[in-house]
């Protein structure tokens, strides 16, 4: 037995299967690679939402109510020797301002030093982990302190630990919803193309009627078949579930469309001959032709699902409370009218993790995209 | 023309009939039936149920429910809002108007936008301003629109505050809209409008520049845009009459497909700019399980769609002289 020689000879030319085409692709496109790692990012922080965010998923205390309490700056100087010290926050104070009847917010000089790896809530990672770690906070010794690092919300919530149990909602619905609805085009898609008749008239006729009621007015139609104070975790499937019905319409008109001229096809008339039955012709020679389509239109899906969960949200007819999506949470700028909103700016915040989410769901279905277009290669 | 439009009409009444269908079934699925929040209402007498009760046939199979419906519709009958005590088509049509001009002015300021820009970045393909254009656009396609809106309020709130320049943004007209001349009130309105219907624009025209700037890369690279060069024509004719007119084909045929994001992007900047259109008091209607409203407002709004998608069908004749109307 040889352990040695080091293969000198040319390795032989293999056929490369379409997907690791792509990959060889994908790997030379570094916008889409950037894309990808920050949703990986994205998506590690919502499995470990619990432990990076101080508090629990609804904490507030009833007795010390801090509505829109504004962010607490983290001092890493001591004030008087300028020397680093431990990182602490100032304790904030309320007071009501007698001429303009607002609550104003100032800090004093008492210091709430900040430690990491504090005892706090308890909580369950992925529903299965349990613990009370959190990242950081000011421990239980100075309750009456608390590290807001975006400011507080309607509630006197910590808005960063609202943000971070919201990306475990705004991450999920849409994805589910895409997944979901590309399962529904797919079926629909298919039996309108096998069955033909009556079944492909009705099918694209409902696709049709599906494309011609606005998007909103759809979902808000089909919100109005559940009651308003629904179980909150049913909303969320709720949700889940209209949007996936509302958006399956066009790739079931693909897929119609690929598999009428896929079954004219010789593979299949072979398959047919060599006594396949329907069902497995269809399963596992006429679906795999829409592979790529599918890939790419899930990647470049979810980007809209997402925006449009955060949309539904913001209307108030998605996430429910205690429940919270970055949608809802924007809904918070609204509250109070136009003027207060210059003066809690910092509920705008959940807003970018939007624009964040979506912009990297694009780069990397963009990318997607180019790499199983072969006029793109080169 | 006109039998073309009629073809239209005609062929889009299926489209129309399944749409009612599928709107009133699933109003049907709601808890209760459409009088369920009225008999709560102690300002709706007996008598009156009793009567709505007859009139839309509620203690009948559903599909005879769903004729009778129909067939009052027809009759410009939408029913009774319990809300508001009112017809439901009294209730919805200045709304309906409001939303209207929302979405045509949005709609004009759309194209404005994404044409020049898209024609631009095609003919200066690779310049700075095409790059610094590619890459502002792609961020905008990540910003859901109402997000857009409330940071522009932001922004005009604190230009507002240092200025003290009088932008509005709310509402739909000012506090002595009555008090103004016929031309005033026009004014009034449209500055009311401008901002909602901006923010909305640009943040559609994202996707549709790109669209443009790669239809009219592809157009200008065939052979006819050569030959035009070749034999002298002005660049300005070859980049508007040959190559613009043929690359907007495709989406001048997609108008129609446009309109219901238009339709829907626009309830979202009614909500944000508190503007008295359709969607805020459809969610309203949602909140008070007013279901002749919903209905109605979603019957409505599909039969302007579908009317809308008959215009751009014109349209598209009107741009492409292949295709025929007659």
């Amino acid at each position: 037995m040889t352990t040695t020689s080091p293969t000198t000879k040319a390795p032989r030319a293999r056929g490369q299967s379409q997907l690791a085409v792509a990959w060889t692709q994908f790997r030379k496109n570094r916008l889409a690679q950037i894309g990808g790692t920050f949703l990986i990012l994205l998506y590690l922080m919502a499995i470990f939402a619990p432990f990076l965010a101080p508090d629990g998923l609804s904490t507030y205390s009833t007795t010390n109510i801090t509505r829109f309490h504004p962010p607490t700056p983290i001092q890493f100087r001591d004030p008087e020797t300028g020397a680093f010290t431990r990182p602490f926050v100032y304790k904030y104070t309320q007071q009501l301002n007698l001429e303009t009847f607002v609550n104003e917010y100032r800090p004093t000089t008492t210091r709430c030093p900040i430690y990491f790896g504090v005892r706090g809530d308890e909580y369950r990672i992925l529903g299965l982990i349990p613990g009370n770690i959190h990242l950081y906070g000011t421990g239980q010794e100075n309750p009456e302190c608390k590290v807001y690092l975006m400011g507080g919300e309607a509630l006197g919530r910590d808005l960063f630990t609202r943000i971070m149990y919201a990306s475990q909602i705004s991450l999920t619905i849409g994805v589910g919803a895409v997944l979901i609805s590309t399962v529904i085009g797919l079926m629909m898609g298919a039996m309108a193309a096998f069955f033909g008749g009556v079944v492909d008239t009705l099918i694209m006729r409902l696709v049709e009627v599906l494309a011609a009621i606005p998007g909103l007015f759809l979902l808000i139609l089909l919100r109005s078949v559940f009651p308003q104070d629904i179980n909150p975790i049913f909303a969320l499937y709720m949700i889940l579930g209209i949007l996936a019905f509302i958006s399956w319409g066009g790739l079931a008109r693909v897929t119609r469309g690929q598999l009428l001229s896929v079954r004219e096809q010789d593979f299949v008339s072979a398959a047919h001959a060599l006594g396949a039955g329907s069902g497995r012709i269809m399963v596992r020679h006429m679906l795999p032709t829409m592979t790529t389509y599918v890939i790419v239109g899930l990647s470049l899906g979810i980007p809209g699902a997402i925006l449009g969960e955060s949309g539904l949200s913001f209307l108030g007819i998605g996430a429910v409370e205690p429940y919270v999506s970055w949608g809802s949470l924007l809904a918070q700028a609204q509250e109070g009218g136009f003027s207060s909103i210059t003066q809690r700016p910092w509920v705008l915040i959940p807003g970018f993790f939007i624009v964040f989410t979506v912009m990297a769901f694009q780069l990397l279905g963009d990318g997607l995209r180019d790499a199983f277009d072969p006029r793109k290669r080169s | 023309m006109i039998p073309f439009l009629l073809r239209r009409l005609v062929q889009s009444i299926p489209t129309l009939l399944i749409a009612s269908v599928l709107i009133f079934f699933v109003i049907s699925l709601a808890p209760g039936d459409f009088l369920t929040p009225a008999k709560l209402n102690p300002n709706i007498s007996p008598e009156q149920i009793e009567i709505l009760s007859r009139n839309f046939g509620l203690d009948r199979p559903v599909w005879e429910q769903y004729f009778r419906w129909m067939g009052n519709m027809l009759r410009g009958d939408f029913g009774l809002s319990f809300q508001y005590q009112q017809p439901v088509l009294d209730v919805i049509w200045p709304r309906v108007k409001n939303s209207l001009w929302l979405v045509l002015l949005s709609t004009v300021l759309f194209y404005a936008i994404a044409i020049p820009v898209g024609v631009y970045g095609a003919v200066r393909q690779n310049s700075l301003g095409d790059k610094s254009i590619n890459v502002v656009l792609y961020f905008l396609l990540g910003f859901p629109s109402f997000f857009l809106a409330l940071i522009v309020i932001y922004f005009i709130l604190q230009i507002r505050n240092a200025t003290g320049l009088d932008v509005p943004i709310g509402g739909m007209t000012s506090n002595n809209y009555e008090e103004l001349s016929g031309l005033g009130k026009v004014l009034d309105i449209l500055k009311h409008l401008i901002i909602p219907a901006t923010v909305l624009a640009i943040s559609d025209a994202a996707g549709l520049t790109r669209v443009i700037r790669g239809q009219m890369l592809e157009v200008m690279r065939s052979d006819y845009v050569r030959t035009a060069r070749a034999k002298g024509v002005s660049e300005r004719s070859v980049i508007w009459k040959h190559t613009f007119r043929n690359g907007i084909l495709p989406i001048v045929a997609g108008i129609g497909g446009l309109l219901p994001a238009a339709i829907s992007g626009a309830g979202f900047m009614e909500v944000v700019f508190a503007y008295p259109g359709v969607t805020p008091m459809l969610l309203a209607a949602l909140n008070t399980q007013d279901l002749y409203l919903v209905a109605g407002f979603t019957v409505i709004t599909t039969v302007l769609l579908i009317i809308g998608n008959a215009i751009s069908d014109l349209l598209l004749a009107v741009v492409d002289p292949r295709v025929k109307v007659a």
